[in-house]
């Protein structure tokens, strides 16, 4: 091992240990009791965007052309009977080749709750739940065109219904789970940064960082910090997720998986536990790791860069300030991203570098592309390369307050000859 | 351990170190060469730059003009596991045991925790300081800490010792438990390298001084080089005191009387034609002191002629200025 990584692990356990072996360490966590207080409120943005998504929800029916119009009007009278009437009807021209429904209900950009084909008389209707509502009315709906087109004298219908087999996670549930991804990430980069400078404001109160800065390239101090603090938050997250885990086991070991099925036609809690992110759990939480990673690494860079500039811990505190500011805009920012996948917003929030991370998050939880979070991470590792660049000079010069000449654009003699 | 790492003639070597902060010019061209093995001390009042001069030696901060060298490199950060250092400022983590943190700042210049640990144990022993120990730094006297601190610095048995005002905050004993240390690393061969403005310090461990006073060195010697800059003050009571005239006129100019006694001073050479003129003149003596002055009256002296300069030239602008 280099002197440099070295020095910069002597640092990370330092700090490790000085978070970790205190009575106060088991209040920090505890903390996500208070986050779950606060995650109630996220949780309302998530149900009032889910609901937001439900209103892009449709039911779909593949006509003859020589039926639209009585279709039409059929889906206006029903509408008129119906005091809850269902989502919008769309309507599609049957072509030469038989349509698909399944594919129609799979569709990306709208939650599709029931889909009619096949000939009026015999329907075949491919419905997300079984007994859906949005699949009687599709029934409905045929027997009146029928109606109409026989001048009241038709014979029952007699529809085919099919349950969508698979993917049976509606778009709905998965930006839900793209929103809870991004409040997951930003409450706990925010909690967990933030930290650094704390530890930096311990060592600017103590005078410890003179010692520091004689012993070890600063540079190694502000990493060895960092790394740290993630350490710590690896531990936070570990024991967490441990305890989720732990209780997903138990509750997978103890309840019966048919009885589970059973409740999940039934309530949507229930729903929610059988609710599967697009790219899957395995690799929505992997890659969610890895952009809380990230996230931290960068926000917690820019936190210690700017710290160090400060003297005092209120001062510290001022600072931090825009930059908590400014993290809550990017939340805004993911957070609306997270709920119109694939528009021009979602892309410049995954692409803007403090958003990203968030943004991509929410994306894994509502698109199976799987190979663009690659390039992502590829992407926001360069960012956060170059905020530790960037935050590095800042803390060399703020630090030690070494000098009026100090141009953090300019490399200093010490770090060019190592 | 110095031996087989390399040995060149100064340990330290300084030159025209400048700093500004602002428009204050904190040190002025600065130059020293701290020869290896050497106690050196960087002797100052408050606010000459000693601090700064020692921060940039070490690389702590960059110079504006200037350069230093550290056992031959011109990177003093590539030499830092070489060096042990006391900042002016001390600074420990309050949470820590004293054994922690001694073992921590030895990790820092590269020392194994374990071997920290067993070397804090075997230092503050040696201090008087066993029973502390395991004691957390902030239920420590400051002295205490301090004495931490300073094993801290040393537990990596380093070549290049830097203490920056080692002696302040210490009670007596401590004091000389920490000449004693220093004396002892330099023993080990270590080279010492430390500022203070308390004369007595430096007088008893020194090999050679440089005197920082207005940002500029005003001084570099041995101690008794120092104290050679001042004349010696000579005591003499003559046995027969009669002949006030003639004993007037063996005597230097300045000779003053007060009651029995002459008092005045001389020079180096001086001091045995006056013993011949003593002895031939008859007037006997009752008694006779020729004493060298102390550090601390050199010092007095440099400093004062260094600020009577600054005030001449204030007082030499303020006059400009008023006739323009």
């Amino acid at each position: 091992m280099t002197p440099f990584l070295r020095s910069m692990f002597v640092i990370a356990r330092r700090d490790l240990i000085a978070i970790v072996a205190t009575p106060t360490f088991l209040l920090f966590l505890l903390a996500p009791l208070f986050m779950l207080a606060v995650g109630a409120l996220g949780g309302v943005g998530a149900s009032q965007l889910a609901d937001s998504a439900r209103g892009a929800g449709r039911i779909v029916a593949v006509l003859d052309a020589s039926d639209v119009e009585a279709a039409r009007a059929a889906d206006a009278r029903l509408r008129a009977v119906f005091g809850r009437p269902p989502v919008t009807l769309e309507m599609r021209i049957a072509g030469t080749t038989a349509p698909d429904p399944v594919a129609i209900a799979r569709e990306k950009g709208s939650d599709t709750y029931a889909v009619l084909s096949g000939p009026l008389a015999t329907p075949r209707i491919v419905e997300r739940e079984p007994g859906s509502s949005a699949g009687r009315y599709l029934a409905l709906l045929a027997s009146d065109i029928l109606r109409t087109r026989t001048s009241g004298a038709a014979p029952p219908v007699a529809p085919r219904f099919e349950n969508l087999a698979s993917g049976g996670t509606s778009i709905a549930a998965q930006q839900s789970m793209g929103f809870a991804a991004v409040f997951a990430i930003f409450l706990l980069t925010l909690l967990l940064a933030g930290q650094t400078v704390g530890s930096l404001a311990e060592e600017k109160g103590n005078k410890v960082i003179e010692i520091l800065a004689a012993a070890v390239p600063l540079e190694s101090v502000f990493l060895g910090k960092l790394i740290g603090m993630l350490g710590v938050a690896i531990l936070f997250i570990a024991f967490w997720g441990g305890i989720a885990i732990a209780g997903g086991f138990v509750a997978a070991t103890q309840i019966d998986p048919a009885t589970l099925a059973a409740a999940g036609a039934a309530s949507k809690p229930a729903i929610a536990l059988t609710a599967a992110p697009a790219t899957g759990w395995a690799f929505f939480l992997g890659v969610g790791l890895c952009y809380f990673i990230l996230a931290f690494l960068l926000l917690g860079a820019v936190f210690l860069g700017v710290g160090a500039q400060a003297a005092t811990v209120r001062e510290i505190q001022m600072l931090s300030l825009p930059i908590t500011i400014f993290q809550v805009g990017m939340f805004s920012l993911s957070a609306a991203a997270a709920g119109a996948p694939g528009s021009n917003l979602a892309r410049f929030a995954q692409i803007f570098p403090f958003s990203s991370p968030f943004a991509m998050a929410a994306r894994a939880a509502t698109d199976e592309a799987r190979a663009v979070h690659l390039l992502a991470i590829g992407w926001q590792a360069i960012w956060v390369a170059i905020a530790i660049f960037l935050s590095v000079r800042l803390f060399r010069a703020g630090v030690l307050n070494s000098g009026a000449g100090w141009k953090f654009w300019r490399r200093d003699r010490a770090a060019a000859d190592r | 351990m110095i031996g087989d790492r390399g040995l060149s003639d100064y340990s330290v070597e300084a030159s025209g170190l400048t700093k500004y902060f602002g428009s204050f010019k904190a040190v002025d061209h600065v130059s020293l060469q701290v020869p290896t093995g050497s106690i050196y001390g960087v002797l100052g009042p408050n606010g000459a730059g000693k601090t700064t001069s020692l921060r940039m030696m070490l690389g702590i901060i960059d110079p504006d003009e200037g350069t230093s060298r550290i056992f031959g490199d011109q990177r003093p950060q590539a030499v830092r596991h070489r060096i042990g250092y006391l900042p002016e400022e001390r600074g420990l983590y309050p949470g820590m045991k004293a054994r922690e943190a001694i073992a921590f700042m030895g990790a820092l210049r590269g020392l194994d925790w374990g071997e920290g640990r067993r070397r804090a144990a075997i230092f503050m022993t040696e201090l008087g300081l066993e029973r502390v120990i395991d004691e957390k730094i902030r239920k420590m006297s400051k002295g205490m800490a301090q004495m931490v601190q300073l094993v801290g610095s040393i537990v990596h048995a380093p070549d290049l010792i830097v203490l920056d005002e080692p002696f302040s905050g210490l009670d007596p004993v401590n004091q000389e438990r920490l000449e004693m240390l220093v004396k002892r690393e330099r023993d080990r061969g270590a080279t010492i390298l430390f500022s203070t403005h308390v004369m007595a310090h430096a007088e008893r461990l020194c090999d050679r001084i440089a005197i920082i006073a207005r940002s500029q060195r005003r001084f570099e010697g041995t101690v008794d080089e120092a104290r050679a800059l001042l004349p010696m003050q000579v005591r003499y009571t003559p046995r027969d005191d009669r002949d006030t005239a003639g004993i007037a006129a063996m005597l230097p100019a300045s000779a003053e009387r007060r009651g029995d006694a002459w008092h005045f001073t001389i020079r180096d050479g001086d001091v045995e034609p006056l013993l011949s003129r003593i002895t031939a003149s008859g007037h006997g003596v009752t008694g006779l002191s020729i004493a060298r002055p102390a550090l601390h009256d050199a010092f007095v002296h440099i400093v004062r002629q260094v600020d009577a300069g600054f005030a001449a030239d204030a007082t030499s602008d303020a006059v400009q200025e008023a006739l323009a």
